[in-house]
């Protein structure tokens, strides 16, 4: 429908008049904080909750960890356990599981190139070859074509084994006459000191002097997945390992050490972990798959069992602590005197960061100008130990706390107060004359005493906890 | 060599295992089902928890026989291409899982007591919980994810026929 000229004429007009009218006054800026939010306001954070990214695969089961990998062609490892804590290696006689069918290979110590590794002292074997250091070294390996046959196969390995006293005792092993273990090493593998001011005087000058042993045990980290790995190689003579491992590059150049095969042909591929805690920081089955994958030609995976979890991988550190502590009649500590005996296990591992750890922590979070602590790592016969959460530091805190109990108990002190009067304090000195910032001791103790009622006495005394 | 025929997350599935094998076992390397997880191999961890005919069992304590002619329910047949179950959701939602390890059977025993008693109290899903191990997280969050399903339900009766 055509619209009548004079109404087009019309409406042009009007559009000129709308052109021609005078500009709107300019906008009044907007305040700053309606165009753009405060800094602080921008990206909250705190009562946030972040989903985490891998947290819808886990929830479909779908991530997968290492056992959950099959290659094709993909062969079964199994590792024989010593099951004996001190032993020579007279004879491994493995040709009875070599002939069952479904075993394709299986590998001694005597194959591994280089037959010890360890992320300081290399003193422990891939599979033990001569000498049985704990009940849970390996002492040979088979690759099947099921993970029930090579269970099958361990069971027809024969080693004969000349039985040697075991060192158990870690205070044993301290003694310098005791035999040692990885002779001609001593047992004693590391020592550490620390000292401050005049212990000795501290000593005479105090009201009292208490003393206490206290003792930790071994703890096993429990992941809920297994120790795991997976080898296979390429036609060009590179190895890709996946691996629970969590410090794959050191666990790297201890892979190409054992195996003899440069690193820059060693790839290895650090999956999602099924709980580590500090038990899978070093390497374990790694070498033994890449061995019988390279002797078989096919993809090799191994996953410990849980038993193999407590007995072959590593452990907390048991402590013996010896505290001996001087105080005023108030509850003042004037000195304290301290030594710590770190049963190492088998083998070194990450006993010296423990070691170092566990000495400085030792003394609280207390001031205390004179101060002895002294401490030493020895091997025994026993499951190694490394790396756990706190590297040494929970079980000073056994000691240290439960000595602070027992003092305050006999003084007739409010275990509560006699921490207060001795607690860090900003600009304190650490026992390795650290100044210490942001120490918040005391405002934590009474923030947390309020929080649990210490006033209406709920906490007093151990296990005296309501009951319901 | 034994066979075994079942209802594996509403699919029928035969394999033929030798005797000794485990359900878990045949789950994971017959039919790469490999959300259920080993974790101890004893029935201590209940990672490798499943639903058999309603039930939630520890597949690596029974044996695929005695699974044949049964219905078996693991994590992966619970979600839909187009939807996540409920648990999964909330899991994700309320950081349930750390690792993930212990997620799949945690779910699957959360799910075999919300089709018994969809309005547990927390001591119910501590006891259905208990024979499931966490070694990150802890399981207030599990719980709280759970107890969230619940109401979720309540709150909607009509979605129960969908999840």
């Amino acid at each position: 429908m055509d619209k009548k000229p004079a109404v087009i004429e019309k409406e042009a007009q009007k559009e000129l008049e709308l052109l021609r009218a005078p500009a709107p006054a300019p906008l009044v800026p907007l305040p700053i904080e309606v165009l753009v939010p405060e800094a602080r306001q921008q990206t909250p954070a705190v009562r946030q909750r972040a989903t985490r990214p891998d947290a819808r695969l886990h929830g479909l089961g779908a991530t997968k960890y290492i056992d959950d990998m099959y290659l094709p062609g993909m062969l079964f490892c199994k590792i024989k356990r010593a099951g004996i804590a001190s032993a020579r290696i007279l004879k491994v006689d493995t040709s009875e599981a070599e002939a069952m069918p479904g075993v394709v290979a299986v590998i001694t110590g005597k194959d591994v190139p280089c037959n010890s590794f360890g992320p300081s002292l290399k003193d422990q074997p891939v599979l033990a070859d001569e000498r049985v250091f704990h009940a849970g070294d390996g002492v040979a390996a088979v690759a099947a074509v099921t993970e029930q046959i090579a269970a099958e196969a361990l069971e027809k390995i024969q080693v004969e084994y000349e039985p040697i006293e075991p060192v158990l005792d870690p205070l044993l092993s301290l003694q310098l006459e005791t035999p040692g273990i990885h002779a001609p090493s001593p047992n004693i593998y590391g020592h550490k000191v620390i000292k401050k001011g005049d212990v000795q005087k501290a000593f005479a000058d105090s009201y009292k002097v208490y003393e206490g042993q206290f003792r930790t045990q071994m703890v096993e980290h429990v992941p809920l997945e297994p120790h795991s790995s997976l080898a296979t190689w390429d036609a060009n003579g590179r190895v890709t390992i996946y691996s629970t491992l969590g410090r794959i590059t050191l666990g790297r150049a201890d892979i190409s050490r054992t195996i003899g095969v440069p690193m820059s042909r060693i790839r290895i591929v650090a999956t999602i972990v099924g709980g580590n805690f500090g038990g899978k920081n070093e390497i374990t089955t790694e070498p033994v798959v890449a061995l019988l994958s390279k002797k078989t030609g096919r993809p090799v995976k191994c996953t410990f069992t849980r038993p193999e979890e407590f007995t072959s991988s590593t452990t907390r550190h048991p402590l013996i602590m010896d505290y001996k502590t001087g105080v005023t009649k108030e509850g003042k500590i004037l000195g304290r005197q301290i030594r710590l005996v770190l049963e190492g296990g088998a083998y070194c591992s990450w006993s010296e960061t423990t070691l170092g750890k566990a000495c400085i922590l030792s003394a609280g979070p207390y001031k205390i100008d004179n101060l002895y602590a002294e401490a030493f790592v020895v091997y025994t016969n026993k499951t190694m130990t490394g790396a756990m959460r706190g590297f040494g530091a929970p079980q000073v805190c056994f000691a240290y706390e439960s000595h602070m109990d027992d003092m305050a108990k006999d003084l007739g002190l409010d275990p509560l107060e006699m921490r207060l009067m001795n607690a860090l304090e900003e600009g304190s000195l650490s026992p390795t004359s650290q100044k210490l910032h942001s120490v918040v001791v005391k405002e934590s103790l009474l923030q947390a005493a309020e929080r649990f009622g210490w006033k209406n006495g709920n906490g007093h005394g151990h296990g005296n906890g309501n009951r319901q | 060599m034994a066979a075994v025929t079942l209802l594996v997350n509403g699919e029928q599935r035969t394999a033929h295992v030798a005797p000794e094998t485990t359900l878990l076992r045949m789950l994971r390397d017959e039919f790469q089902l490999t959300g259920s997880k080993l974790g101890c191999d004893v029935g201590d961890c209940g990672a490798c928890t499943v639903i058999v005919d309603g039930k939630s069992v520890n597949s690596c304590l029974m044996l695929a026989v005695q699974a044949d002619g049964r219905d078996v329910l693991t994590i992966e047949g619970l979600a839909t291409k187009e939807q996540l179950h409920p648990l999964q959701q909330l899991f994700e939602e309320k950081g349930s899982l750390q690792c993930g390890f212990c997620g799949p059977g945690v779910i699957m025993s959360a799910k075999a007591l919300l089709d018994e008693n969809p309005d547990p109290s927390e001591h119910d899903i501590r006891d259905a919980l208990a024979g499931n191990l966490c070694r990150c997280t802890g399981y207030t969050k599990m719980i709280e994810a759970i107890q969230a399903v619940a109401q979720l339900r309540q709150d909607r009766p009509a979605a129960k026929s969908v999840a």
